[in-house]
């Protein structure tokens, strides 16, 4: 080897060792620090990144998962769609977003999403789960429709120290409730979104239907039961024990006389 | 649970972070917290998802779908917190969802929520404990000195 070709191949090797990492290097380490749950580096990371290389898909979809992590959800949003204006068909993006229209209610918004990642991916199990979830939710019954069986609602006596008792069906509409109008829709919605995802998560996990549940809070414990389209929550104080919150609310279930 | 506090905007690196090293690895904790629930009795085997369902560590029977489990568990995670936020019953901890062949437990911490499979004789209570217990373990790897706002 020549003196000059020596001295160049020396030179490139301590260039080399100063030279900043490329965007691609640190996107590699940042995913792989956001697989060992080292978020706050990653973070730093994707940002440095980003930088040197603006439009790298990789980049926002590493930034849009790490907003995620942070329940940054705007801003989770608005790096899934820079990553769809690079790469309109990109399965995890459109999982991403219809992720955040589930989360804020846009359930109608977020099938396109799934359908979307599916057509050009189909062997994508996680957008497979949540499309066939969706897919399985009917739709609300006209205001003013009745039970095919009037319910003996006027029995449900909500239990001493409880609160936010509600009775809805599984399509969401409202069948009993007490406290204010504006609580009792929104304990409603909270209840049926519960009710569908934990049913398709234990049908996923090929353990059946849901029958019952709770819920612990930093400040209460609800507890639901359900049955035959139909399902009943009520409150407790945070200290209440799971057995006995269940009794209570099974209980309840039983005054309503409901044939499953 | 509560939210968790985001050290810096991903358009401000911290300096910091070259400065002070690599952190120790979580998933390291992550995998013993999992570790230790799934051999409880009646707990045929659990998963750690963070909150954009990457499965940090799982311990499943073989061909279990794991992926599709995950993205349904985080979404079911996500919903219990914003319901809580929504509904003013503070931050989300534990819940429990029972069939009649068995039951999905599910903790939430910031770094994301851990589920347990139980099959029909599990016991409720003691596995709920259990999963309190390793959801505050989790929460304890949150508190870094950014997340506590040092940086």
């Amino acid at each position: 080897m020549g003196l000059g070709s020596f001295l160049g191949r020396t030179w490139s090797g301590i260039t080399s060792l100063v030279r900043p990492p490329t965007a691609a290097a640190l996107f590699r380490r940042a995913d792989a620090y956001r697989h060992e749950g080292r978020y706050e580096e990653a973070a730093d990371l994707v940002a440095l990144g980003l930088r040197q290389a603006p439009n790298s898909g990789v980049g926002h979809l590493l930034a849009a998962y790490l907003h995620v992590v942070f329940r940054e959800m705007g801003a989770a949003k608005n790096a899934f769609r820079r990553v769809l204006t690079l790469d309109p068909y990109h399965p995890r993006a459109l999982f991403g977003l219809a992720r955040i229209a589930l989360e804020e209610g846009d359930y109608e918004g977020c099938k396109p999403f799934l359908d979307r990642a599916l057509q050009y991916y189909p062997d994508f199990p996680e957008a497979k789960a949540l499309q066939e979830m969706v897919a399985s939710w009917s739709a609300p019954r006209p205001a003013g429709a009745t039970p095919a069986t009037p319910l003996p609602t006027e029995r449900l006596r909500p239990p001493p120290g409880s609160r936010d008792l509600v009775l809805t069906n599984s399509d969401g509409t409202l069948v009993f409730g007490q406290g204010p109008e504006e609580r009792q829709r929104q304990l409603a919605l909270q209840m049926t979104q519960v009710y569908r995802i934990a049913s398709a998560t234990l049908t996923r996990a090929g353990l059946g239907s849901l029958r019952r549940g709770s819920i612990e809070s930093a400040k209460d414990m609800s507890f639901l039961r359900t049955d035959a389209g139909l399902i009943l929550s009520v409150s407790f104080p945070h200290e209440t024990e799971v057995g006995a919150g269940l009794v209570q609310i099974g209980r309840l279930w039983t005054e309503l006389d409901i044939k499953g | 649970m509560a939210e968790p506090v985001r050290p810096t905007g991903l358009q401000t690196p911290r300096s910091e972070t070259a400065a002070a090293g690599p952190r120790p690895s979580r998933a390291q904790e992550f995998r013993e917290v999992l570790f230790e629930l799934v051999r409880l009795d009646g707990v045929r085997g659990g998963l750690m998802v963070t909150p954009d369902g990457l499965v940090i560590t799982s311990e499943l029977p073989p061909r279990f779908p794991v992926e599709a489990l995950a993205a349904l568990a985080a979404t079911l995670g996500r919903q219990l917190e914003v319901g809580a936020e929504r509904l003013g019953r503070g931050g989300f901890r534990t819940a429990l969802f029972s069939s009649d062949d068995g039951t999905v437990f599910l903790g939430g911490s910031p770094v994301g929520y851990l589920i347990l499979l139980g099959d029909r004789n599990v016991n409720l209570a003691s596995v709920r404990l259990a999963l309190r217990k390793g959801v505050d373990r989790l929460h304890g790897t949150w508190k870094t000195p950014a997340a506590a706002g040092v940086a």
